[in-house]
């Protein structure tokens, strides 16, 4: 059935280029002639797979083997010919095809032929099988049918190797037209040539493996086909994905990232580097195993594109695929009928789906904090309504944003003093911006100087005397204030009162400091006895730092009588014991942090309320929505982030994080209150999860407790300073309006509700208590009209835009 | 009429901060003990499924701040609550003490104040109950695995407390070494059940006064 050869053998390796490959004009002549016995035609078969599958339904019954082929036509003439590029041109000959085993017939041997053919290089032989009819669009959903499409059609190929134990490896081709065709599924238990050729491998380098240790599959093979005649890319975005022959522009969205390198692969390059999955994608596939299984094979793909826009209800998904942001790829995935369909299916799954996606959404970032952060990374990563803002924010400062995360290293820190007279040098707005945004060296004792001034203990703009002084001072006063309680309660100077209640607070702090932060090396130990026997401890056993902790957290007791000691405080005074490692300097750099978190502690816990009013009317006006949402599910109370506003998410983030949290906390750069941004950010990532699925206060209130230390800080730091940008605008944009009322109802405003106003001398503005530019409140009237929109920024909401702190506690030195 | 439909019961867990509320709650429902639990701040729940004669209910245990300043912000989850666990440390005569407020403090927030969690308080004659039955309590002394000499409280001396209370169950239990605890439990499950049964029963009586009150709240809104 073969044609007569005429073919010299290319030399090998490299691989030659795909012209080479080009059919003379000889080769031409002869190739049109050669008719197959049954069509008349015939295209020549360059390379196939047997044992590749379609799997139309979940059942293993309904499989449909057949093969995957490259298959090569004559290119069609037209007048376009010689002015298209010449490899666009060169894969529209090509065809990479599916075809049935069943559909075969007599050409079956033909495709078992090539597809054992012992070769590594184009074929030698040509073998000629009767032509496909060529698709570029996947009509039938199932898939029974045989397709081939030309390549230069061929707009990616979404790669998936197998993984252990469970699924098969399969290839997607996407269409530049959008369309998805459906998986391809590699059995390569069952496909001869593919367990030949791992026999080859490991016969000849006794290592099945390839370089980067992943397992050699079917879908190799096929890669390495196109990659004989076209460009193989794969994208730097989706490790799964490989581009075909891609434009500049897909380049730029898709393909090398900034990491490129082992990513890109083209034809040009040795066999040898061919690479299968990558260990990232390895472990993706193993972190989604479990998931997967809940999930019918074939629409794994649709799944993995889903999980990384987050998007599981249909609402979303419309919204993503109407925006003109997104990139083609994506939007043409989401109006895939087969997306739709799969919405439709797993409705019921979706907090499973939605928690899952949430996860992987997170592992995202976290691969991508290795990178600059681009507006597609931030898109991929959103799933909020906030989105689209936040990419405006990127978009304007890419490269900025990288350079303002750079962390502030001790050297850095000194460099913003003068050397003589130890004094200030820099602005210090200039100061909080870059600890707000790089962070301080968790390791280089930057901290241990930086957070003095953070937190009040040394003036900005004292010298190095200056600082000298007051730290001498201070321990002085430490002493004297532990001395203090020492003198009176252990020594026996006091009523039985007043030790009465001396003695419960120390009981309370010590059972708060051994259950507080034992998990970190410094205060893990018990290797000193208790001293005192009769403490619930004197069993355990204790350790120096401990000892230290009390006895700090007694002198505040001392200090600050007024308040005493409340559960949470040893939460806050870890973290700077352990960076201070110094009891007076912690103590005095403690009692700046309580000057600001005292009121979250009052025993009216007014502090708390208010605090958490404040996120009430700042969720209202940032994302009503949700706030409408949270009402009906009784949760406007906000009492589920109590715990994270009390201690300033101590809770929430690892120890590491929340340093680096507190510290940006403390500079105020933005505003005073930027841990209730925080708070936003946290909501927002998850509001579609929370406006799906959780109904009731307890279902908020543990979804959001089960938070607690999986969630990473710096894309919340990033998505929190997007939002308060919003909120300032939002605020400036409303003040503006309320500048220029509504005419109508201006005049009507003196007769029906401001009896007094016949009084010309007095303004028809009534200031709002505690506002600083005078926001009209709306009259009866103005408020039936804006109904829907009553929006006046509350002083509680004005609060939010102040730097200092007007809370703190006066300072009594 | 004993509907056989799928019952939650929200039990509440309060005491002294440190005597063991989290850690009894995790013993009942993940059979796990850890001496490193941290303080609790705001509130925490978790669920068991359990079965009270034959019927299937599940148990929503809420774990509470111990220190009493935060308690006036949880009014959230007292509501609706169908058993209150106290629970002191047998070591700790304070966390004893205060039993009397814990108690106070749930039945101020818990019952008269929210008609709706429990209506037939509010119902005049059909339900002579007295004051200490209305909401159910059950008290816990734990930490009874602390070696007897640093003991402070001891079994009669919190039995009879319990007694003059309107005999509150009384079980004494070590979260630590799994004493006990699923027998407090159980009890607690019961007579959780029985509040809501009691409820649902009453709430068929009650309802024209339910009407009633509603007309008078709406009166003083006209």
């Amino acid at each position: 059935m073969a044609g007569p050869v005429k073919y010299t053998p290319p030399p090998s390796p490299p691989s030659p280029t795909a012209s080479f490959y080009d059919i003379s004009d000889d080769d031409e002549d002869e190739y049109n002639t050669i008719a197959h016995a049954r069509s008349g035609r015939g295209v020549k078969l360059l390379y196939s797979k047997s044992k590749v599958y379609v799997h139309p339904t979940p059942s293993a019954k309904d499989n449909i083997a057949g093969f995957i082929a490259l298959i090569q036509q004559k290119p069609k003439p037209g007048p376009n010919h010689s002015t298209t590029t010449h490899s666009r041109n060169d894969a529209s000959s090509f065809l990479l095809a599916w075809v049935p085993e069943a559909s075969l017939g007599d050409a079956y041997s033909t495709y078992v032929k090539v597809d054992l053919a012992d070769d590594d290089s184009p074929p030698r032989q040509r073998y000629l099988v009767p032509p496909l009819p060529t698709t570029t669009t996947h009509r039938d959903p199932i898939g029974l049918y045989s397709f081939a499409v030309p390549v230069s059609e061929i707009y990616s190929l979404l790669v998936r190797p197998p993984s252990l134990g469970w699924w098969f490896g399969s290839v997607v081709i996407n269409t530049r037209s959008g369309d998805s065709f459906p998986a391809l599924f590699f059995h390569d238990s069952e496909c001869e040539s593919t367990i030949l050729q791992k026999k080859k491998r490991v016969r000849e380098s006794f290592d099945p493996f390839d370089h980067d240790g992943s397992l050699f599959w079917g879908g190799d093979e096929v890669l390495r086909w196109l990659r004989t005649y076209v460009e193989v890319q794969r994208s730097s975005v989706d490790r799964n994905v490989y581009l075909i022959n891609p434009s500049e522009e897909d380049q730029l969205s898709f393909g090398r990232g900034l990491n490129a390198g082992d990513g890109t692969l083209s034809k040009a390059q040795p066999e040898a580097t061919a690479a299968g999955p990558n260990a990232a994608g390895q472990q993706r596939d193993a972190s989604m195993d479990p998931f997967m299984k809940t999930l019918k094979e074939t629409r794994w793909k649709v799944l993995e594109q889903l999980s990384k826009i987050t998007t599981f209800t249909r609402r979303t998904a419309n919204e993503i695929a109407d925006n003109p942001r997104i990139p083609p790829q994506v939007r043409r995935l989401m109006k895939n009928p087969e997306v739709q369909t799969l919405q439709d299916e797993f409705d019921s799954a979706r907090l499973y789906l939605a928690r899952w996606a949430m996860s992987i959404a997170e592992q995202g970032e976290k691969d991508r904090n290795q990178r600059i952060w681009t507006a597609q990374d931030v898109l991929e990563s959103e799933n909020s309504s906030v989105g689209d803002f936040e990419i405006l924010e990127l978009e304007t400062g890419n490269l900025a944003i990288q350079e303002r995360r750079r962390i502030v290293t001790l050297a850095e820190w000194e460099g913003f003093f003068d050397p003589v007279s130890g004094r200030l040098h820099l602005t210090v707005e200039e100061v909080k911006e870059r600890i707000f945004h790089g962070g301080l060296d968790p390791n280089d004792g930057a901290r241990k100087e930086a957070w003095l001034f953070l937190l009040g203990v040394y003036p900005w703009e004292s010298s190095h005397e200056e600082r000298q002084a007051i730290m001498n001072s201070k321990r002085d006063e430490y002493i004297r204030l532990k001395a203090g309680w020492w003198e009176r309660m252990v020594d026996g100077n006091s009523t039985s009162e007043e030790y009465e209640n001396w003695k419960e607070q120390r009981n309370r702090i010590e059972k708060d400091v051994h259950r507080t932060d034992r998990t970190i090396p410094l205060f893990a130990g018990e290797d000193i006895p208790h001293p005192d026997p009769d403490s619930p401890f004197a069993d355990t056993g204790t350790n120096v730092h401990l000892e230290q902790m009390k006895d700090m957290l007694l002198t505040y007791n001392e200090y600050n009588p007024d308040l005493g000691y409340v559960q949470g405080m040893s939460d806050l005074l870890a973290p700077l014991y352990a960076v201070m490692q110094d009891d007076a300097v912690a103590f005095w750099a403690f009692v700046g942090f309580m000057d600001r978190m005292e009121r979250n502690f009052l025993r009216d816990q007014s502090g708390m309320r208010s605090q958490l009013l404040a996120l009430d009317h700042l969720v209202q006006l940032m994302d009503p929505q949700l706030y409408v949402h949270l009402q009906s599910a009784d949760s406007t109370n906000f009492f589920f982030f109590f715990r994270m506003l009390l201690v300033w998410y101590k809770r929430e983030f690892e120890w590491g994080d929340v340093l680096r949290l507190w510290e940006a906390l403390w500079t105020d750069y933005f505003s005073s209150s930027f841990h209730l941004f925080i708070a936003l950010a946290i909501l927002e990532k998850h509001r579609d999860v929370i406006m799906d699925h959780l109904k009731h206060f307890d279902e908020v209130l543990k979804y959001i407790n089960e938070l607690s230390n999986t969630m990473d800080l710096v894309p919340i730091l990033t998505r929190a300073e997007s939002l308060f940008h919003r909120f300032e605008r939002s605020v400036q944009v409303i003040d503006k309006k309320d500048n220029f009322p509504a005419p109508s109802a201006h005049q009507r405003r003196p007769a029906s509700s401001s009896p007094d106003s016949a009084g010309k001398g007095k303004s028809p503005q009534r200031p709002t208590v505690g506002s600083s530019s005078g926001v009209r409140p709306p009259s009866a009237l103005q408020q039936a009209i804006d109904k829907d929109k009553p929006k006046v920024i509350s002083p509680e909401l004005r609060e939010l835009l102040r730097k200092d702190v007007p809370w703190r506690r006066q300072q009594t030195s | 009429m004993a509907s056989r439909k799928k019952v939650l019961l929200k039990v509440i867990i309060l005491g002294d901060s440190g005597v063991g509320k989290t850690s009894l709650m995790n013993q009942y429902v993940n059979k796990k003990f850890s001496g490193s639990y941290k303080a609790t701040i705001g509130a925490d729940f978790l669920t068991k499924e359990v079965l009270v004669d034959d019927r299937l209910v599940t148990m929503q245990i809420w774990d509470t701040a111990g220190q009493e300043r935060f308690q006036s912000l949880g009014v959230a989850f007292y509501r609706g609550a169908d058993c209150c666990v106290l629970v002191y440390d047998v070591n700790n005569s304070k966390s004893f003490e205060a039993l009397d407020s814990w108690r106070d403090e749930f039945l101020i927030q818990a019952s008269p104040r929210d008609p709706e969690s429990f209506p037939f308080v509010s119902t005049p004659s059909a339900w002579p109950v007295s004051e200490e039955q209305f909401a159910v309590l059950v008290v816990i002394g734990n930490k009874i695995d602390v070696e007897e000499n640093k003991r402070m409280i001891s079994s009669k001396r919190a039995m009879t407390f319990c007694q003059s209370k309107g005999n509150i169950p009384y079980f004494e239990t070590s979260a630590k070494e799994a004493l006990n605890v699923e027998q407090a439990f159980e009890v607690i499950a019961r007579s959780a059940l029985a509040q809501e049964e009691a409820e649902e029963f009453s709430g068929e009586f009650s309802d024209p006064i339910n009407i009633h009150l509603d007309n008078e709240r709406d009166g003083c809104a006209c």
